[in-house]
């Protein structure tokens, strides 16, 4: 993907990102993430990938909600406090909002199936986009050895994830293990 | 119901967990067991709730406020739900100044590709629930295409699918 001159970083814009990526990602908060690393990182220059790992993994060991602890530190490398409380609201409080009305309307009438194949597509989209977030992290390693780093590292997480079930929080801590000693990374 | 008691019992759930609804056994225990505050059915809607809108599955913890004590539960669910987020920044605050040291950079490296097996792992459930067909499929793969290759607009993407959702209902009738 082309990189364009960057537009201006302000605490409108920066929210803005937030309140779309938020409140239109289906599928939990790894999309919403996704969503984010390209809106914030390769569409608009704003969030490097060493910084998308350091937030997104320092998410994955905070309590709570992870999607939403990745906003406040995204938001908060970006432009500090304010704009991590604004990232945070942004990203949830429509969708709060959204969640009450859905309450009301489960405990009064079974689901639609038209609204349901609508979200269906949505879902089908929230897979690409994971495959292409998926893509564009792995993309720089393309290079010379760096495919060994993307056997061990993004297959060994696919496998041990898959076939032996281990925690996202345990793969992690051994990847920064593995990594922090395999210098040539 | 206290509006103070339900924010600390939501919070105490939020904080007990490490994704979206890991939170469940503990919010079970205290709401449905413990204190009758909502009933198991009422839990499993609101656990629906939350997963069918956009955003986190945390989310349904405001769907549990809102069943326990109306639209001010809900703003206490809300409040107990974003709370914990901001734990992030102290802890970030630390790794952030220590960015440049070798090990630190090199570990920052490996996440980033492990991060890449995890987002496939968790594509996997979402894909086979919902590339059931044909139609789901192309969807799938037209905005990888789109994602990976191009800069247009994720909202695009994801408006785009929806029309294409709604269709393909509305023809299947």
């Amino acid at each position: 993907m082309d990189k364009v001159k960057a537009p201006p970083l302000t605490l409108a814009s920066l929210t803005n990102v937030f309140l779309k990526a938020g409140n239109t990602t289906f599928g939990g908060g790894d999309p919403t993430m996704m969503a984010l690393k390209r809106e914030l990182g390769e569409r608009r220059g704003w969030f490097s990938d060493e910084q998308f790992a350091l937030v997104f993994s320092l998410a994955r060991i905070t309590p709570g909600t992870n999607v939403l602890a990745f906003c406040a530190g995204a938001a908060y490398l970006m432009y500090g406090w304010v704009a991590s409380v604004a990232a945070v609201i942004a990203a949830s409080a429509p969708s709060a909002v959204l969640t009450v009305w859905l309450t009301v309307v489960f405990e009064s009438a079974d689901r639609n199936p038209i609204a349901k194949m609508t979200v269906s597509g949505v879902l089908a989209a929230v897979v690409g986009m994971m495959g292409a977030a998926a893509w564009q992290l792995t993309k720089p390693s393309f290079q010379g050895k760096g495919w060994l780093r993307i056997v061990a590292l993004t297959g060994g997480t696919l496998l041990l994830r898959e076939a032996w079930g281990w925690t996202p929080l345990e793969i992690m801590a051994l990847a920064a293990v593995i990594g922090a000693v395999w210098r040539e990374m | 119901m206290n509006l103070v008691l339900l924010y600390f019992l939501l919070l105490k759930a939020m904080l007990l967990s490490f994704s979206g609804l890991s939170s469940l056994p503990v919010i079970e225990a205290d709401f449905v067991e413990k204190h009758h505050l909502i009933t198991e059915r009422q839990l499993n809607t609101a656990v629906a709730a939350g997963r069918s809108g956009p955003g986190p599955l945390g989310l349904y913890v405001v769907s549990v406020g809102y069943m326990a004590a109306g639209i001010p539960g809900a703003a206490a669910g809300y409040l107990a739900m974003v709370s914990p987020a901001f734990f992030i920044l102290p802890i970030l605050r630390f790794f952030a100044n220590r960015a440049t040291n070798p090990q630190v950079r090199g570990a920052i490296r490996a996440l980033l590709l492990s991060a890449a097996g995890l987002l496939i792992s968790s594509a996997l459930p979402i894909g086979r629930a919902t590339l059931t067909d044909g139609v789901m499929v192309a969807v799938a793969v037209g905005s990888f295409v789109v994602l990976a290759f191009t800069r247009v607009e994720t909202l695009v993407v994801v408006a785009g699918s929806a029309v294409v959702g709604f269709t393909a209902a509305l023809l299947r009738g």
